[in-house]
């Protein structure tokens, strides 16, 4: 059950039925200009939102700065979201986390930038300063496990899922940065990932 | 089906569903998808996962001068935070009782009702130094009709703001319940059915702040006058620990407090009492979970 709710709600902060044609009905407002519509959609996905590019970016102005663009991308193509294929907060998570790994590659390029050292970085160390009030407690308690399974994977396992979500880094650049095969990788993403599923299903 | 060349593609699943292959191994993979069906099984198994990781990222609360930047920005409008949205508000005072406000055409719609008093005012003196009788008058209805407005309004603001307490102790309450559960040390203990209630089933988690929240689904509705009770089941006896009150649908989440004498983890049962709880469970068990 667990596991569907993560697969019914990848990405989406807004579980319940009735919560997902609130938020299906708030965007059609925002797509005809409401401003208190996405002041409404602002309210209640900006903390995963924030929190998803803070967690990329380790940087409070870069994640800011996120925020900022995936609401302005929400105002401008809410006419585009399609509501039949993704959860509003899937959607505005998958814009966050492409957003933020765009800004971290462009970071990272330029010269006067230290390269990140994502070696002891982990999903799970942040703080929960603060939770989202309409997670649906099914999906907070799936959040939950999948972070707590994190922490029990080996360390090459949670370094490579993390620097291949959180990065957007290939095999090729994963093995490059934790100096390791490319075999080795493939393995450890591998056995990682399913352990994570186990753990969401026990 | 499978792909005869299978093994050259083995563990490549795990590394599509994380979008970590390049665009040359992608279109090579997505080619080799199309045939086999073992790889379709585990790119299916293994993409909620990877999407689930959004989830991971605990969520962070934004500084307040962000939300006013973004909606500034973005649409040129701030909206109060304090008023969450419309729809949440439009359902807050459709359950107030709203008094039919007497229509009043404010000449200034820019000043606020207390600045709109205070000009009435000075005016009305200004025109009783002048000794004009029926302006006066005028002044003096037009300053009791905004008055009343006023009035009306200062209670419909009573109201909301007892509606907006409400919903904030609501709100607190689903936060800490939220807060338990993504805690890094939650224990929990399952509560089955018992033969009175087959279908019901409950989950008690605690932190190690031995804050403690109940969920439970598929509770039977009961006879008016009656109410369930959660109890904390002790060697010498069992205590109780909340009354709890299931939805229409028998599904509830309750906040209880763990007194520092009851140890975790601990057996616990739910049973039917009369309104306002016993002090010693009297009624059927509809729920149990033991610790082994």
């Amino acid at each position: 059950m667990l596991l569907g709710a993560l697969i019914d709600d990848a990405g989406n902060g807004a579980s319940s039925p009735a919560e997902r044609v609130r938020d299906r009905e708030t965007m059609q407002r925002v797509a005809e200009g409401d401003a208190s519509a996405l002041a409404a959609i602002f309210d209640r996905h900006a903390r995963a939102v924030f929190g998803l590019a803070l967690r990329v970016l380790e940087d409070q102005g870069d994640a800011e700065d996120v925020v900022e663009e995936v609401f302005a991308k929400a105002w401008s193509q809410a006419r585009r979201y399609d509501a039949d294929r993704d959860p509003v907060s899937a959607w505005l998570l998958t814009i966050t986390r492409s957003r933020a790994i765009d800004r971290l590659r462009t970071r990272q390029a330029r010269p006067d930038t230290a390269p990140t050292t994502a070696t002891e970085r982990a999903l799970v160390e942040l703080p929960d300063t603060a939770l989202a009030v309409d997670h649906l407690v099914v999906l907070a308690e799936s959040a939950t496990r999948l972070r707590q399974a994190l922490t029990t994977l080996p360390y090459l396992q949670r370094m490579a899922i993390e620097l291949a979500y959180c990065e957007g880094l290939t095999q090729t650049e994963i093995a490059a940065r934790l100096e390791q095969p490319p075999d080795t990788i493939k393995a450890r993403v591998r056995t990682g990932l399913h352990r994570l599923r186990e753990a969401l299903t026990e | 089906m499978s792909d005869p060349q299978h093994e050259q593609y083995e563990g490549l699943a795990a590394l599509y569903a994380m979008g970590a292959l390049n665009a040359r191994e992608r279109t090579a993979f997505e080619s080799h998808l199309e045939i086999c069906r073992t790889c379709v099984d585990e790119v299916t198994a293994l993409l909620p996962v990877s999407h689930g990781l959004a989830h991971a990222a605990p969520p962070v609360e934004p500084p307040e001068a962000l939300r006013v930047r973004v909606l500034q920005s973005v649409t040129g409008e701030i909206e109060s935070p304090l008023v969450p949205d419309r729809e949440t508000m439009d359902d807050m005072f459709a359950s107030i009782e709203e008094p039919e406000a007497p229509t009043v055409h404010i000449e200034e719609p820019a000043r606020s009702g207390a600045g709109t008093l205070f000009w009435l005012a000075a005016t009305l003196l200004l025109a009783a130094a002048g000794a004009v009788g029926w302006y006066v008058a005028e002044l003096d209805r037009r300053v009791t009709d905004l008055r009343a407005t006023v009035d009306a309004a200062n209670a419909l603001t009573v109201r909301a703001n007892t509606s907006l307490a409400q919903a904030r102790t609501q709100a607190n309450e689903r936060n800490v319940v939220l807060n338990i559960l993504a805690g890094a040390n939650v224990e929990r203990l399952e509560l089955d059915g018992q033969p009175i209630a087959p279908r019901a089933r409950a989950r008690v988690l605690w932190d190690s702040d031995r804050r403690m929240v109940f969920l439970a689904s598929d509770v039977p509705a009961l006879a008016a006058g009656d109410v369930y009770q959660l109890w904390f089941v002790l060697p010498d006896g069992p205590a109780s620990a909340a009354l709890v009150e299931p939805d229409a649908a028998g599904s509830v989440t309750t906040l209880v407090e763990v007194p520092d004498t009851i140890p975790l983890p601990v057996t616990m049962a739910v049973t039917v009492e009369p309104d306002g709880g016993m002090p010693a469970p009297t009624g059927d068990i509809y729920l149990l979970g033991q610790v082994n």
